[in-house]
């Protein structure tokens, strides 16, 4: 595959460089990476990069080594598809995913997109049940690592106290901003490469 | 004359719901002057009369004051009209108002809707955004035909359409603020209400009087953008930065007010997609057909510009507010038939969205498209919205290019060479990437080990890098001439010297004895290099930059890591929020897992009982264990200091005695042998001594540690300065040299025994003899000093052996990949939550404070005290080092081209005074600094305390409106939830503008009273006979404000 696959068009990837953190490597490693997953008959760099033709469904994208421990790992997809239905990616969703997770992007847009992710139910705040689904990914499903639900219930309770500035029981995106950006750790852990 | 029209149209303000908003954040609050309270109680107390004239209100117009019922026309304004009068001063004859206004029928409704109507009005006032500004035709069109005047003449004198066409206009507004399940009364609403007041003839021409007349809308903002003037004094930013958003807004809504009439008009798609267009065009634009076609309004061109610098401002934020916006509004109408909504969502989110694209754009135009880039990069939009704006962007830049003056030679020729730069930074940062032979190590210790294991191997990285760098400064201007020069090494090579770096090295560039005094001159090359110069220059340029590059790193560190840590509590919300990306080892995830959950779990518990105080005897107990720790540490670490100190004296008298090269190895063997196992007998204290704060035992060990290295360091210097060179050895630079040679050698051969055995050793012990135990954390506090440890040992070395970067660079290069496959091989991740970010600044901070600055005082010392050998070394001969300095600047005034760099010399680097100058400078520079954060630090507690006020009547403007919703008949949890976000937008839409925000608005929210506030909701109820339930939600939430205003 290498040689013939990583053929993008000069143009195309100074504009992806543009549009993107990515560099031209990190780039032509991305779409290496997206043609493995396409079926073999669009394998090639024209179908790849139409966004009707190729998509690659989540369930594929979840299989690469970088995604597939990930707790987060459908969110991610779901956040950065931009398909209808949100269960496939293209080639240019793909390359925003992994902008936003370069080491590059700003804390900015990473703490914009973090706070999409942890929207589970997609109402633009992180409510009580948001929290709760977010804890649960956080301490794994097995039962000896789970939160008893009175923990729970303490642990939502302190966060709101934390985070949510206008205390109105939901953290909406510029109070998790706030917290996030006194969070030092967060723009070097927040971040995916391939 | 118009001034006083203005001030007149800020005062109108109070009855205009859309605009309390703005108006009250433009500043009324701050204007004690502000007198349109008075004017609200007059209204509201003389409406029933209708003597209430507002002549005074229209001194303008002579017309007005004629007819003291025109006043009526306040309230109703058909804003229409109103503003019509403004531009066209006695265009149509104002008998008709007078007229209505006579008619008792038409009083009678006016006071019973007064409070809703002179509320709504302001939606008319919405209006002013046109899609098709072609503002003289419909004017022309408004002017010529007396039919339409009559005809809406007569309908407003009917009692009965007027208040109900009103109502459509207010019901907007209802929808903006809350409740908006009720398309269906929209509808019917507008179907019934609009012919009738309008009269059916002119249908199409009212249409366009109501679409058009956005110069009296704007010159009313204008007003009150003019108007502020008085209370701009207190903050002016902040009244800017809110009003124009609040106005966005209002306008925002005027497209779900158009569209159901639009529906039933029939002409639903054309117009979803001009209106948002066309406002996004008055509201923001300066560039907007508003300037392109001034027309009537002579002020436009001023408010577009007032508001331009806000709206690039606004950048992502405002692109984001208004698209969530969008679909709230959006759902107002979805009512009966959901195809509309859908169908109506779908192109309505489209517009918007090209909106936003289409206000980036001409934000990015006047940028450089370098800057454009960026903030385009930096939009959390997909790639295909990314590239059309970029697309837009570049299209409207070649326009405006075409139109500017061409550029001259002199700019292009820069240009050119800017990109050529870029271009040539690209590849060599693209080259330099290609080289970046860790990445893929560092990604897999990252996915298995997380950030904090991953910020050891970083600082590992750096340091080589910039030893690397020391390395090719020192090379280049030290030893390549230095090798031309060099006579042929005549010493054997024994393996053991590799260690030792005595012997055949002695011979060799690699220390300070080797290199020469003289001139070196080449045939045929006229100019000559000084090898004392390079010498001293070049190692004082290379602590110069590794000044300022570590400066420069902890104060990026600093910045980015110590942002209001005062603020912080506990940071749950840290631990839960930061999940580390970077791992993805599935059972690394599992154990992050794991472990997450302990400290959860601990925090909670550390929570629940804090408020229990532990009993006196335990806290003394603890107390006592801990200084007990410290005495026993600090006892240790002295007599270590004082072991190394007597050893390195008697080595001194063993060396002359032995000429065994082995025996040379006994202080160094000595000295690593302390810095090993001293800090492992440290961290054992860990098993008595217990930390409420587990953070604070990290610091602990490291204040430990670092106080036991620098004052080892410190011995040796003392030892090295004070002994070794009075002790009138041949070269005791070198000496001195091969002491650190031999440490630095020393101390890789114990790093790698001690990743070898101690943590192989501790893995066999934890997995198979002792399972409690467990697999052993890779200690990233311990490993790291020990880095800080040899880098200080370098930097008092490289003046004694310049090449020593060199032999670093090696060591460290080993260490690296010995360390990576020990921590893979023996370790687990570390269970407790490592501030990775934090810890490295301490680190970068460790490295300046004690070890750099220490490393500048000992060289400092060798430089301008101490007698430099006699018959070695390039300064052989000197009464010291620095009299190389002083003998150049000499020969330097004797020729008269050089005089500059004589005079910088006395002046600037030779003077006391000079010195004392900047030191005064520096001094008042922070100082002022310190106060200016201090006034920060008020300002963010009083902004923060402001939140919340703000929090606390989003809470309760929520409530207030459940309740109204749940009066009604079909309450829909859908519209529901996307009101609680709409309350949410509006209210805390974002903490970066609290500067803007809060300030202003909580202020009147704060005193809002909830008991008059429904004391006025009685009232309106019994007295708003015609007015249904959404209208009262939207009475409600206006009262309140009202009252709030009418308080102050």
């Amino acid at each position: 595959m290498g040689s013939s696959t990583s053929q993008l068009s000069k143009e195309l990837l100074s504009e992806y460089q543009e549009l993107t953190f990515l560099t031209k490597q990190e780039i032509l490693l991305a779409h290496k990476t997206f043609i493995e997953l396409l079926p073999p008959e669009s394998q090639n760099v024209v179908d790849s990069l139409t966004a009707q033709v190729s998509r690659v469904p989540t369930e594929k994208v979840l299989t690469l080594p970088e995604l597939k421990a990930n707790p987060f790992k459908d969110r991610i997809c779901r956040v950065f598809s931009t398909a209808p239905e949100k269960d496939s990616l293209s080639f240019e969703d793909f390359l925003d995913l992994l902008s936003v997770f370069s080491d590059a992007a700003t804390p900015d847009i990473k703490s914009h997109y973090a706070f999409r992710i942890f929207d589970f139910d997609d109402d633009g705040t992180l409510n009580k049940e948001d929290l709760k689904q977010l804890v649960n990914r956080l301490t794994g499903t097995e039962e000896d690592t789970q939160l008893s639900p009175s923990e729970m219930n303490q642990l939502i309770q302190n966060i709101l106290e934390e985070s949510d500035i206008d205390r109105d029981g939901t953290i909406n995106l510029s109070e998790f901003q706030h917290v996030i950006s006194r969070s030092p750790d967060f723009t070097s852990s927040f971040k995916i490469v391939l | 004359m118009t001034s006083f029209y203005r001030n007149q149209g800020y005062e109108e303000d109070p009855d205009y719901p859309d605009f309390p908003n703005s108006r009250a954040n433009l500043g009324s609050q701050n204007s004690p002057s502000y007198s349109y309270s008075r004017k609200n109680v007059d209204n509201r107390k003389s409406q029933d009369n209708a003597k209430h004239s507002n002549t005074h209100n229209y001194p303008d117009y002579p017309n007005d004051m004629n007819s003291p019922d025109y006043s009526g026309d306040q309230d109703y304004p058909d804003n229409l009209r109103f503003r019509n009068h403004q531009e066209y001063p006695g265009s149509y004859p104002n008998m008709n108002f007078s007229r209505s206004q006579n008619t008792p029928d038409y009083l009678h409704p006016r006071d019973s809707s007064h409070h809703s109507r002179s509320r709504r009005n302001p939606d008319s006032l919405d209006f002013p955004v046109t899609p098709d500004h072609s503002g003289a035709k419909d004017y022309g069109n408004f002017r010529e035909s007396p039919d339409y005047h009559v005809g809406s003449n007569a309908s407003s004198s009917n009692p009965k359409n007027y208040p109900d066409r009103l109502n459509s206009l207010g019901i907007s507004d209802y929808r903006g603020v809350g409740s908006r399940n009720n398309p269906d009364f929209l509808r019917t609403r507008n179907n019934q209400s609009y012919p009738e007041s309008l009269g059916i003839s002119d249908y199409q021409g009212a249409e366009d009087n109501l679409v058009s007349p956005d110069n009296g809308g704007s010159a009313y903002y204008q007003g009150s953008q003019n108007n502020h003037g008085y209370s701009f004094a207190e903050n002016p930013e902040m009244d800017r930065g809110f009003s124009p958003r609040l106005r966005n807004r209002a306008l925002q809504r005027d497209p779900s007010f158009h569209h159901p009439h639009d529906r039933t008009s029939g002409s639903p798609g054309r117009r979803n997609q001009d209106y948002p267009e066309s406002f996004q065009m008055t509201t923001r634009q300066p560039m907007s057909p508003y300037i392109q076609h001034p027309g009537p309004d002579p002020d436009g061109g001023y408010r577009n510009r007032a508001y331009e610098d806000e709206s690039r401002l606004d950048g992502a934020y405002g692109n984001q507010y208004l698209g969530r916006e969008d679909t709230g509004e959006t759902v107002n109408y979805v009512g009966g038939k959901r195809n509309w909504f859908d169908e109506d969502l779908t192109l309505l989110y489209a517009a918007e969205k090209t909106k936003q694209e289409e206000r980036l754009v001409v934000s990015l135009i006047n940028l450089t498209s370098r800057d454009a880039n960026k903030i385009i990069r930096e939009q959390p939009l997909t790639m295909q919205e990314k590239r059309k704006i970029k697309e837009n962007v570049n299209l409207e830049k070649q326009r405006s290019i075409r139109f500017s003056v061409q550029l001259n030679c002199c700019t292009k020729c820069l240009s050119t060479i800017f990109l050529h730069f870029r271009r040539f930074r690209g590849t060599v940062s693209e080259f330099f990437q290609s080289m970046q032979v860790w990445q893929r190590t560092l990604k897999i210790i990252g996915g298995k080990f997380g950030t904090s294991v991953l910020s050891y191997f970083s600082f590992l990285t750096w340091l080589l890098k910039f030893n690397i760098l020391s390395f090719i400064v020192n090379f280049s201007f030290i030893t390549i001439p230095q090798l031309m020069e060099s006579k042929p090494n005549n010493l054997s090579f024994n393996s053991l010297e590799l260690l030792t770096g005595a012997g055949y090295f002695q011979q060799t560039v690699l220390y300070y004895g080797f290199y020469t005094n003289s001139t070196i001159m080449r045939k045929g090359i006229s100019s000559s290099y000084n090898m004392q110069l390079a010498y001293i220059f070049t190692i004082g340029l290379y602590l110069v930059i590794c000044f300022f590059c570590l400066l420069y790193s902890m104060a990026c560190s600093f910045r980015n890591n110590f942002i209001n840590p005062h603020i912080y509590s506990r940071g749950t919300a840290k631990v839960v929020f930061s999940w580390d990306f970077t791992i993805t080892n599935e059972k690394a995830v599992k154990l992050k897992q794991r472990n997450l959950t302990t400290e959860i779990k601990e925090t909670l518990s550390e929570i629940r009982h804090e408020n229990v105080i532990a009993p006196l005897k335990q806290r003394m107990n603890h107390l006592g264990i801990h200084l007990g720790a410290w005495i026993v540490s600090t006892g240790v670490a002295i007599a270590c200091c004082v072991a190394v100190y007597y050893l390195s004296f008697y080595n001194l008298k063993f060396l002359t005695d032995h000429k065994n090269q082995t025996a040379t190895l006994l202080l160094p063997f000595i000295v690593c042998c302390i810095n090993l196992f001293v800090p492992l007998f440290y961290s054992s204290f860990g098993l008595v001594e217990k930390f409420e704060i587990p953070r604070h035992q990290v610091f602990v060990i490291i204040t430990r540690n670092i106080f036991l290295k620098i004052s080892i360091i410190g011995i040796l210097c003392y030892y090295w300065l004070n002994a070794v060179a009075i002790s009138k050895k041949e070269c005791w630079e070198t000496l001195v040299g091969q002491d650190i040679y031999r440490l630095l050698m020393m101390n890789f051969v114990f790093t790698l025994f001690d990743s070898f055995c101690g943590e192989f050793l501790r893995r066999i012990i934890g997995t198979k003899l002792i399972k409690s135990l467990g697999v052993p954390e890779f200690d990233i506090a311990r490993n790291v000093l020990e880095l800080i440890y040899t880098q200080t040992l370098l930097w008092i070395g490289i003046f004694f052996s310049p090449l020593l970067p060199f032999i670093h660079m090696i060591t460290l290069f080993i260490m690296f990949h010995i360390k990576k496959i020990s921590l893979m091989m023996n370790c687990q991740p570390p269970s407790k939550a490592w501030r990775a970010s934090q810890m490295m600044t301490l680190f970068i901070f460790l490295l300046f404070f004690p070890s750099f600055t220490g490393v500048l005082c000992v060289l400092a010392i060798t430089v301008w005290r101490l007698k430099p050998s006699d018959n070695c070394g390039p300064f052989q001969g000197l009464p010291s080092i620095i009299h190389a300095i002083y003998g150049w600047i000499e020969i330097l005034s004797s020729k008269p081209g050089y005089l500059w760099v004589v005079w910088i010399y006395r002046n600037l680097i030779g003077s006391v005074h000079f010195f004392f100058i900047l030191t005064v400078i520096v001094l008042i520079i922070t100082y002022l600094y310190w106060q200016i954060i201090e006034g920060r630090k008020i300002m963010i507690k009083l902004l923060h305390e402001q939140i919340i006020n703000e929090g606390k009547d989003k809470v309760f403007l929520v409530e207030k409106l459940l309740k109204v919703q749940e009066a009604q008949k079909k309450p829909s949890p859908f519209s529901l939830s996307l009101e609680r976000r709409e309350v949410e937008r509006e209210s805390g839409t974002s903490l970066d503008r609290v500067a803007a925000d809060v300030p202003e608005r909580s202020r009147y929210f704060q005193r809002q009273n909830l008991e008059l506030m429904e004391e006025n909701y009685l009232n309106n109820d019994t007295r708003e006979e015609i007015s249904e339930e959404p209208s009262q939600a939207l009475n409600l939430a206006m009262l309140a404000r009202q009252q709030a205003e009418m308080e102050t």
